[in-house]
């Protein structure tokens, strides 16, 4: 039995930067729900509300039904995991863990039965005598999270848990984390600022910016059906470039871009001008005299490329100036494009996605 | 995160809502409304009317005024002896391999808390009118010029705050990395150059931090004046002789000299901020620099250099010490070994001495733990008040001894409080003058206490107040204790505001010093700086020991 948040209008302003505005949202119980963001979003603010390390302005956070926000933070049975872990250090492994039933007096023997079970979670009961100063990054980060799994809670909120450790690491961790909160049932908010990283591990997430949610859903919604220009440029890597609307039909829209006219997903509120966007593995390189039914062929000129082992990564110049990425996966040594050489490349229609230009960051 | 810290239990009413209205409470008794009553006491005519006769007069007559430009000379020349003292030294720690490098500089250490007017003493027993080495040199024919007067005191300060220059420079030179003057030797200078061009403007901000130390310790210092200038006045010591005069009478000149005093020192520290100011070079260390070694003549050189230096700083404490085992008779003293000046000191004034420890620890205990909360509040409560908070309990700072000295008997000698012939005159003096030292060393720690540590704490279900004490207030614990040592340190050798507010029975350790040396009873003088030299050596030494270089640059 998990535990559900409803965050409902919240609000929160420092001196100058409105850091929240108006944000509401819902996690069902034993979600892994992920708030993500450029830094500066509001998405640690946001966390640190539900925390209760800061007040709200405005608006209500409810935890399976009953109001949270009002609560002292001491008192709201929440584990956390902070950026930088928090380990006490004076504590030894032993002592951090169970520093928690400590304070809720738990009698001696489930304290240390209860203690040595979140330390097995973790794979940590063999170190349990260790002092912080002893153990590598990753090694507090276990530590951090049994602390924070030790007492139980109701939810369980990390901040960018992994952002100090290594790249290897960070892609082990987080496996490790989502196994955990699968096995434990526990919901979740986890922050992060790695997109991958927030598409890797969550059911659900919300991607932030400029203290508002920009848009809520499963990484795959987030990806593929981005509802706003932030959102489709932030998530995964992108080209973007400004057109001029000239025509739509139902769904679809023709945008032109210097001589060049594509067809797109045409969202609500286009006026003149638009925002094309498509990400790079969605062009393919025609070969000469080739063609692609159904799709837009472009045209451009070959400025560098970049071989990235899985794919090669080409930088292309437009008739009209401007540069976008085209990536060929499986890159073939036999059929490289030179630099300098002119190229056509096809684009479908479902994969250019189109939004009001002003919306642009 | 700064700005995050602050929201937790803004709207209530609590227990740091009291520090900070307890804090503002104590700097307005015990600091403001002393520096106001002075500064009325210079202003206030015999008839009740406003006056700047006393400014007046003080300015006119050379036998006020003069002490002003001696204060000005002495301390100038105190801190270029410093500077051409120290900087050598300060290389050859840094950049030269010598032996016993540790050693040397927890010696160098040792004349920084050994309080001046045992140094000026030390000189007087060994150039003074009947010192060892004059009588000496009398039977061997030779007449030497007396130690009294400003030279006198310029050797004997000097000696005792180059450390100041030292530490700071040696600090800064190690804290050089390699690559910078690698790159400017890679850019085509030669190491001359590259000295003149880099290492020297790198480190200029913290040797001229130190000399500006040295130049402020030497303004505000009272008892090496007192001791070794005899006619050689400066401002602190005026204003004590003009305070004396007119005991009972009208202390408005004494006043008036204080104001002066207090104007000069706030000048001075104003000067500091601009020169040495936020000037200062972040340096990421990433491979210090290795040290020379240069042939086994220069380094034997050298080395003996450096202990030289340091050795002669110590000759004060160890004259002393010696001198204390002689029989004495006055200020005749026979090369005897002999106990009777322990005997004499430990019979005659152990109240004196068993007071100096009473206070000083309890005036660091109550610094200790205000100035930890004080740290608190302005470094995780940051807002406009904590802001005015953190400005207002570094004024002391700049208050030599001698004005609040005068400042408490002109505040606290009648109602509404009435605090001269007590003890507690002398313990909130101590109090209120090493608070900034206490919120330096708390706030010091602090900086480097993850915020996120205590809110780990609240958030597995410990109330903020028990984590402020279960967490951060225990990971303070190596810096609290260590300024807490220093802070003791500077309070059981302080003589400056003593001098004014002691009394009777509240007599201290250096008070007796001050008064054997002044009636020429060197034996017991000694005996008693002894035992002062002891008390304040072994926990500096304990703390160095334990806490490495951190703990000095803190002073």
């Amino acid at each position: 039995m998990g535990t559900t948040l409803i965050i409902e209008n919240v609000r929160k302003r420092y001196a100058e930067v409105e850091a929240l505005a108006d944000v509401s949202l819902q996690i069902q119980a034993g979600e892994f729900f992920t708030l993500l963001g450029p830094s500066g979003c509001g998405k640690t603010t946001l966390l640190r509300c539900v925390a209760g390390f800061l007040r709200l302005d405005a608006g209500r956070i409810l935890c399976n039904g009953e109001r949270l926000d009002t609560l002292p933070a001491h008192t709201r049975d929440i584990g956390m995991v902070f950026q930088n872990y928090a380990i006490f250090p004076h504590l030894t492994v032993f002592e951090n863990v169970s520093y928690g039933l400590r304070a809720r007096r738990v009698a001696p023997e489930e304290l240390r039965r209860r203690t040595v079970e979140a330390l097995r979670l973790v794979q940590m009961e063999s170190l349990a005598d260790r002092r912080p100063d002893q153990l590598s990054g990753g090694q507090q980060q276990r530590v951090a999270l049994a602390r924070a799994m030790a007492i139980r809670p109701r939810l369980l909120l990390m901040d960018e848990p992994l952002s100090n450790l290594d790249a290897k690491l960070r892609v082990e961790m987080r496996t490790e984390i989502r196994r955990l909160q699968k096995e434990l049932g526990i919901t979740t908010i986890y922050v992060t600022h790695d997109q991958e990283e927030a598409l890797a591990i969550s059911e659900r997430l919300a991607v932030m910016n400029a203290g508002r949610v920009e848009q809520v859903g499963s990484p795959w919604d987030v990806y593929l059906a981005p509802r706003s220009a932030f959102v489709a440029q932030f998530i995964g890597a992108s080209n973007a470039l400004t057109g001029t609307l000239v025509g739509t039909e139902g769904d679809w829209a023709q945008v032109q871009i210097g001589a060049w006219v594509l067809r797109g997903r045409g969202i609500h509120g286009l006026s003149a001008r638009a925002l094309v966007v498509f990400r790079p593995e969605s062009l393919e390189l025609l070969s000469e005299g080739g063609d692609c039914p159904g799709a837009t062929v472009g045209e451009g000129v070959v400025v560098n490329r970049e071989f990235l082992g899985a794919i090669l990564r080409y930088r292309l110049r437009l008739v009209d100036g401007s540069l976008i990425h085209l990536d060929e996966h499986k890159p073939d040594p036999a059929s490289l494009r030179k630099e300098g050489e002119r190229v056509r490349f096809a684009v479908r229609p479902g994969d250019v996605m189109l939004f009001p230009a002003e919306s642009s960051p | 995160m700064n700005c995050e810290a602050k929201g937790v239990m803004r709207r209530r009413v609590d227990v740091w809502s009291g520090v900070t209205g307890i804090a503002f409470a104590l700097l307005l008794v015990l600091l403001i409304i002393p520096l106001g009553r002075l500064l009325w006491a210079s202003l206030l005519g015999d008839d009740g009317g406003f006056t700047l006769k006393y400014y007046r007069e003080f300015l006119a007559y050379p036998y006020y005024s003069r002490t002003i430009g001696h204060s000005f000379l002495v301390s100038g020349l105190v801190t270029l002896c410093a500077l051409v003292v120290a900087i050598p030294v300060a290389f050859l720690i840094a950049r030269v391999d010598i032996p016993g490098k540790t050693v040397l500089k927890s010696l160098a250490i040792l004349p920084l808390v050994s309080p001046p007017f045992i140094g000026a003493y030390s000189w007087i027993l060994l150039f003074g009118r009947a010192g060892y080495i004059t009588t000496l040199l009398q039977k061997a024919g030779i007449t030497i010029p007396t130690v009294y007067g400003m030279h006198g005191i310029v050797l004997a300060l000097g000696l005792n705050l180059y450390p100041f220059v030292l530490l700071m420079v040696a600090g800064a030179l190690q804290a050089l990395d390699q690559s910078l003057e690698e790159a400017a030797q890679g850019l085509g200078s030669s190491p001359w150059r590259v000295f003149w061009t880099v290492t020297v403007p790198v480190t200029m901000p913290s040797t001229l931090g130190g000399a500006m130390l040295v130049f402020l310790t030497a303004f505000a210092e009272f008892g090496a004046p007192m001791i070794i200038g005899e006619g050689y006045q400066v401002l602190p010591t005026i204003v004590y002789s003009l305070f004396v005069n007119e005991m009972g009478g009208n202390p408005a000149m004494a006043s008036t000299g204080a104001t002066l005093l207090v104007l000069c020192t706030t000048g001075i520290l104003l000067v500091q901020y601009w020169v040495v100011g936020r000037k200062r070079y972040a340096m990421t260390q990433l491979r210090p620099i290795p040290p020379v070694r240069p042939g086994p003549l220069l380094r034997g050189l050298l080395t003996t250099y450096g202990y030289l230096v340091v050795v002669l700083s110590l000759v004060p404490a160890l004259v002393v010490a010696v001198t204390s085992f002689f029989e004495s008779r006055g200020p005749v003293l026979y090369p005897n070994f002999s106990l009777g000046n322990y005997q004499e000191v430990l019979f005659n004034v152990p109240r004196a001495i068993a007071n100096s420890f009473v206070l000083s620890t309890a005036s660091t205990l109550l610094d200790v733990v205000l100035g930890t909360l004080i740290a608190y509040l302005v470094v995780r409560r940051r807002s406009a008040i904590t802001a005015a908070l953190d400005s207002c309990v570094m004024i002391p700072y700049a208050i030599p001894g001698t004005v609040v000295g005068v400042a408490y008997i002109v505040a606290f000698n009648k109602p509404p409080i009435v605090l001269t012939g007590t003890f507690l005159i002398l313990l909130l003096a101590y109090f209120i003058r090493r608070l900034p030292y206490s919120v330096r060393a708390g706030s010091a720690i602090l900086h480097q206490i993850d915020p996120s540590v205590e809110e780990a704490s609240i958030s597995l279900g410990v109330s903020p107040l028990r984590s402020f004490a279960k967490v951060t207030a225990r990971l303070m614990l190596p810096g609290i204790v260590s300024g807490g040592i220093l802070t003791w340190v500077q309070t059981i050798t302080e003589i400056s505001a003593t001098i004014f507010l002691y009394f009777g029975a509240w007599s201290t350790i250096t008070v007796v010093i001050y008064r054997q040396v002044s009636s020429s009873n060197f034996g017991s003088a000694a005996a008693a700086s002894t035992i002062l030299l002891v008390a304040v050596f072994i926990p500096i030494l304990l703390v160095n020991w334990a806490m490495g270089e951190r703990a000095v640059t803190a002073v």
